[in-house]
């Protein structure tokens, strides 16, 4: 599904309005002969019919397939097409591309999963991914704790995922960074939430957000005594292809789509950290 | 590199030959426009066109395998049915008349172009082509292809090389395809002898000496791998930089594209991928604004980075052919030569 740049064409069976900028769109692909599989952290080229091609992380878990959930945000021309899209349109996918999370190595760990806004979306697979393989024992991360800042109550995404969550036992603590008359829980940025939480040998820290947020939380990580190769993110770049040629999303020598998204600390550390966060 | 055949054609042989050429597939050559322009033009009569071998051509093979713009694909939006056509295949293309350099940058482009698979359209022009390179006796004002190993002859990667030795050309078969048109037209060749082997030495050790600059390519390359360049240097360089995309555009290894859906109507458009470049602005900004580059300080950054230090560490040589065509461009006078010079000059920390 790839050879000249031809995505294979999914549709859009639900849409989940996560808030009034962020929805969640479940995708399924229409010819079922295509092999198709993910793993957390990997992204997708998603086409929009006359507006070409965005990379997007995926935020469900791969045992929802065939499902294919985007959580995409209103930010341009291709994200506010599909936002007007309704259940039942077509879309092209390509993919998936890029290094997943190292799910294997969460095994028996503490999971920290630290996210702003729509930075939420590919840490949700994660969750959604550590939760369903937590029936199997011997897979199974020990617990999960989930720090979530939004600007503000209206714009906290993901309501209906975060209430799954808590029923499944997932510690969630949400944070605003400017409080409302309806809003009771804690205000602050997301790094103030870190103060409160203990690391352990086994805690491996997960971070997506804006590029500032990322770069004090995995200082803060380090400072907490959290390792170098426990702590990981997820970069977002302007990309065009998703297989190492266009060139776009370039970083000191790696490229985010084939060496990333997913790296963790001491990989970020042998890399140009005036790119990386600004 | 032991070439398969060499034989010598002589100057008048050589239209006649081109001529048996084009029967089986479309040339493309250098070609003087009424502007004055030296460019690598498509020839539909050969007895009417002038093949300029004197002038460097002012472009590279490179929009012939990765053009400017190209459909990679036709979409169409029918009764909510959403659908993609490939285009149509390549034609068989011979290339003659080009230069070490440019041949080198192709060489480039097939390593970037294959992975992680190889890339349809661009393999599809490849398989189809074929390329007869001209080693260059005399060097033109600012090319150092000398110090990027890329000239002034070919070693390996053509088809037929042909040197000008004055009055005939000595022919050198590298690949299999360049061997059997030699086998094909033997009746327009002759025989190599010693003195036409003397001859080409004795021309490749002269085109040696005629280069203008010296330019340090290589110690920059390894100066790169053990030091960081100066802030100083990349706000110097950027801020003489207009982000016209010049370098880009002519350099025959900026491969980097974009790709975009242009629609035609209502229900159908096309997908097309247009070359694009790191120096622009917009090359890194994503949607919403965000931009991860400092474009005041490092617009340059990643073009001689990415030529001189990332392409070093993983294929051990550079990605700049020396062809000089950025420097020739660039009217703020920040090409890479101008890097490099900054660069090696840098006090060692």
């Amino acid at each position: 599904m790839n050879k000249n740049f031809i995505p294979a064409l999914a549709l859009i069976r639900n849409i989940i309005k996560e808030n009034e900028q962020i929805s969640s769109f479940s995708l399924e692909l229409t010819d079922k002969t295509i092999p198709f599989t993910f793993l957390p952290g990997q992204f997708l080229m998603l086409s929009v019919p006359h507006c070409g091609e965005a990379a997007i992380s995926i935020s469900s878990s791969p045992n929802t397939l065939p499902l294919i959930t985007l959580s995409i945000r209103k930010a341009g021309e291709l994200t506010e097409a599909i936002h007007k899209m309704k259940k039942g349109d077509m879309v092209g996918l390509r993919g998936p591309f890029g290094k997943p999370f190292p799910m294997e190595t969460f095994a028996n760990s503490d999971l920290l999963i630290v996210a702003g806004g729509i930075g939420l979306a590919p840490l949700k697979s994660v969750i959604d991914s550590c939760l369903y393989n937590s029936t199997l024992e011997e897979d199974a991360v020990r617990n999960i704790t989930l720090l979530y800042g939004s600007r503000s109550p209206s714009d906290i995404a993901f309501k209906q995922a975060i209430k799954s969550w808590q029923e499944q036992g997932v510690d969630c603590r949400l944070t605003v960074d400017e409080k409302d008359d309806t809003w009771k829980g804690h205000v602050g940025l997301v790094t103030n939430l870190l103060t409160d939480c203990t690391m352990t040998s086994s805690t491996k820290a997960i971070v997506c957000g804006p590029p500032i947020m990322i770069r004090f939380v995995i200082e803060q990580l380090s400072a907490m005594g959290c390792d170098d190769n426990s702590i990981f993110t997820t970069l977002e770049r302007h990309m065009k292809c998703g297989i190492g040629i266009c060139g776009h999303c370039h970083l000191d020598g790696k490229l985010i789509c084939m060496d990333g998204p997913v790296f963790n600390l001491s990989q970020l550390k042998k890399m140009d950290v005036t790119e990386f966060a600004r | 590199m032991i070439d398969l055949k060499e034989l010598i054609l002589s100057k008048d042989n050589l239209y006649p030959f081109l001529r048996k050429l084009t029967k089986d597939a479309r040339l493309v050559a250098p070609v003087k426009n009424e502007y004055g322009d030296t460019l690598f033009s498509e020839i539909d009569d050969i007895d009417k066109t002038k093949i300029d071998l004197e002038n460097q051509p002012q472009t590279s093979l490179k929009p012939f395998f990765l053009p400017q713009q190209e459909t990679l694909a036709e979409y169409n939006i029918v009764k909510g049915d959403y659908n993609f056509t490939p285009p149509e295949p390549a034609q068989a293309t011979i290339f003659f008349g080009v230069r070490s350099c440019d041949l080198t940058a192709l060489l480039y482009m097939d390593l970037i172009f294959s992975k992680p698979t190889k890339d349809a359209t661009y393999y599809d022009r490849r398989n189809n082509s074929l390329i007869i390179t001209l080693g260059c006796n005399q060097p033109f004002d600012n090319c150092f292809c000398e110090a990027t190993g890329s000239g002034p002859y070919m070693e390996y990667g053509y088809s037929l090389q042909f040197i000008d030795l004055g009055d005939r050309y000595f022919v050198s078969a590298g690949r299999r395809k360049g061997a059997d048109l030699l086998e094909k037209w033997g009746y327009f060749f002759r025989e190599v002898q010693e003195e036409d082997q003397k001859r080409r030495y004795q021309l490749l050790l002269e085109a040696r000496g005629q280069f203008n600059r010296n330019i340090q390519v290589d110690h920059a390359c390894q100066k790169l791998q053990k030091e960081t360049v100066s802030e100083e240097i990349w706000e110097k360089l950027s801020s003489r930089c207009y982000d016209c995309g010049g370098c880009a555009y002519v350099c025959p290894t900026c491969t980097c594209f974009s790709v975009d859906d242009k629609p035609q109507d209502s229900t159908s458009g096309i997908r097309i991928r247009t070359w694009d470049a790191c120096t622009s602005s917009g090359f890194t900004r994503m949607a919403g604004g965000h931009n991860p580059v400092n474009r005041n300080k490092h617009a340059l950054k990643r073009r001689f980075l990415h030529k001189l230090k990332h392409d070093y560490e993983s294929h051990g040589k550079a990605s700049c052919t020396g062809c000089g065509r950025c420097v020739n461009i660039c009217f703020g006078g920040v090409d890479i030569t101008t890097f490099i010079d900054l660069f090696t000059k840098q006090e060692t920390s």
